[in-house]
């Protein structure tokens, strides 16, 4: 027999050293992971959805740019469409929320004869500026929300919603 | 708003905003030629409803879907949800459907009748396109029942 058979003590050494290492990088990974965690999540900027308006169609007046996305609802996936209204002021592009801050109907642009150049909401009458200040004395009672906007490629991208940065 | 508890919630708190009920009657036959136009028909209420709920979410409630049979007493079915609704606090309330029989049985309620256009071979764009065509012919409808109050 060769001088370096394992003995008893070593081998036992070895697979308590192997078997506890083991054991503390499993305890330690997902502290480690924790603890860097900001770090690894996924950045916004993936957010935002291809339209098929090019920018260089829009105009001073609103228009209608629908957007998809997949939206989950436990079990069931489904395409959700959403529309923006979107027209430029000077060289900047806007993109409002359709949905009407009373009680979340969708508002139009022009939608009443009565009320030229403003945003009108069918259900009660509720009526906003172009920058989409709510008119005091119609039922909203703040401004149509705001989505990011994006151009890639000459089209134009909608991102999240954020509260109306214009008024 | 939907027949959800957060809507129904939102519904109760704001009941003079939300005065309309949205019910869909939907056929269920099950005859060889029926039951595929009755599941196209009721593919095309389900997407119009939902349409119609998207833009009109702050004053009507769409509730869940009504199935029936020929064979069933639809008078009977149709009184009983109108006076339920108006009951719990709907000033108006509205059935929508593809099945031409109700104007015939229920001329007195507020039955808004749409000839079904089958959906299902349709891409996206074009079913929207239809959809808010379609939706287009029941907003008079509805804005002719609001404003007369």
């Amino acid at each position: 027999m060769s001088n370096n058979r394992v003995t008893r003590r070593q081998f036992l050494n070895y697979t308590l050293t192997g078997v506890g290492g083991f054991m503390a990088a499993g305890m330690l990974m997902p502290m480690a992971r924790f603890a860097i965690d900001p770090v690894l999540e996924k950045k916004a900027g993936g957010d935002f959805v291809m339209t098929d308006k090019k920018a260089s169609e829009l105009s001073e007046t609103p228009v209608k740019v629908d957007f998809k996305f997949e939206q989950v609802d436990a079990w069931y996936k489904s395409d959700v469409t959403d529309t923006a209204w979107v027209y430029k002021d000077g060289d900047k592009i806007i993109a409002l929320s359709p949905v009407c801050k009373h009680l979340g109907c969708t508002v139009n642009w022009n939608g009443s004869p009565e009320f030229k150049n403003q945003f009108y909401c069918p259900c009660h009458g509720g009526r906003y500026e172009k920058n989409g200040k709510n008119i005091p004395g119609t039922p909203p009672l703040g401004p149509l929300d705001e989505f990011e906007v994006k151009v890639k490629d000459g089209l134009v991208m909608i991102g999240k919603t954020r509260a109306n940065t214009l008024v | 708003m939907f027949w959800t508890s957060k809507d129904i919630d939102e519904f109760l708190k704001n009941k003079q905003f939300i005065d309309t009920a949205i019910v869909p009657l939907v056929l269920l036959e099950g005859t060889e030629i029926g039951i595929k136009q009755s599941a196209s028909g009721a593919e095309f209420l389900m997407s119009l409803t939902n349409f119609l709920e998207q833009q009109f979410k702050g004053r009507v409630v769409l509730t869940s879907p009504v199935t029936y049979t020929k064979s069933l007493n639809r008078k009977e079915l149709i009184a009983a949800m109108h006076d339920e609704l108006i009951a719990s606090g709907f000033t108006y309330v509205f059935f929508i459907t593809s099945d031409h029989e109700w104007t015939q049985l229920a001329p007195e309620k507020d039955v808004l009748w749409l000839p079904s256009i089958p959906l299902s071979d349709m891409d996206q764009k074009v079913r929207q396109q239809v959809l808010s065509d379609q939706l287009r012919q029941v907003i008079p409808m509805l804005s002719a029942k609001w404003s007369n109050q």
